[in-house]
């Protein structure tokens, strides 16, 4: 255990309250947890990949981060009429 | 060096968990917005140091600054369309306009209170 997965420990704990968001209340607050839920990831995903000493990996949270910009794009989309 | 990694790495979680906390307190979707951007913007940086210490000038780094420079972009782009898909959402139009009266103000907010 080193102090990078340490960290992902921590950050990894943060899935919870933004699963509370997206999981309860009205549309628009679930679309702000899942847009912090894609943020979380993000940074979870640099903080496993440095832990397990695989700095190849790096582009799994490059993907992730520009993939989040298109869903909370189109979640906004939608929400302004359809859902 | 390790200690400078711990004191980093300690911000990037304390920036996540702020933010998550914020967002959870916030009374509207639209205050709880602005908590995105402490682990976007705060966390991405102080990430970009930790791996910097860690690795030196690689490509680690040089992704590492990507993913950073994209979240504090992304972040405000996103961030900026859900506002404005919220306010269509509730008023119809998101340009300003007469009929709108005072500012609008989410029911319950402390605002519409005073």
């Amino acid at each position: 255990m080193n102090v990078w997965l340490l960290a992902s420990c921590a950050v990894g704990l943060c899935l919870v309250p933004c699963a509370a968001m997206c999981l309860q209340g009205s549309p628009e607050r679930r679309l702000v947890g899942l847009e912090m839920t894609g943020t979380i990831v993000t940074l979870l995903l640099v903080l496993l990949t440095m832990g397990f000493h695989r700095p190849i990996l790096m582009d799994l949270p490059l993907t992730v981060a520009i993939m989040s910009l298109a869903a909370g794009l189109v979640f906004a989309r939608f929400l302004e009429k359809q859902l | 060096m390790h200690t400078a990694l711990a004191i980093l790495l300690g911000g990037v979680a304390a920036m996540c968990w702020l933010g998550c906390i914020g967002m959870l307190r916030m009374k509207t979707p639209t205050e709880a917005l602005h908590y995105l951007a402490l682990p976007a913007g705060f966390g991405a940086m102080f990430l970009v140091a930790a791996v910097s210490i860690e690795e030196g000038w690689s490509s680690a780094t040089a992704k590492m600054i990507l993913i950073a420079v994209l979240m504090l972009a992304f972040n405000s782009v996103v961030a900026h369309a859900t506002a404005r898909a919220l306010r269509v959402r509730a008023l119809g139009h998101w340009q300003p306009s007469p009929e709108d009266g005072v500012e609008y103000l989410p029911a319950g907010s402390d605002e519409e209170r005073r």
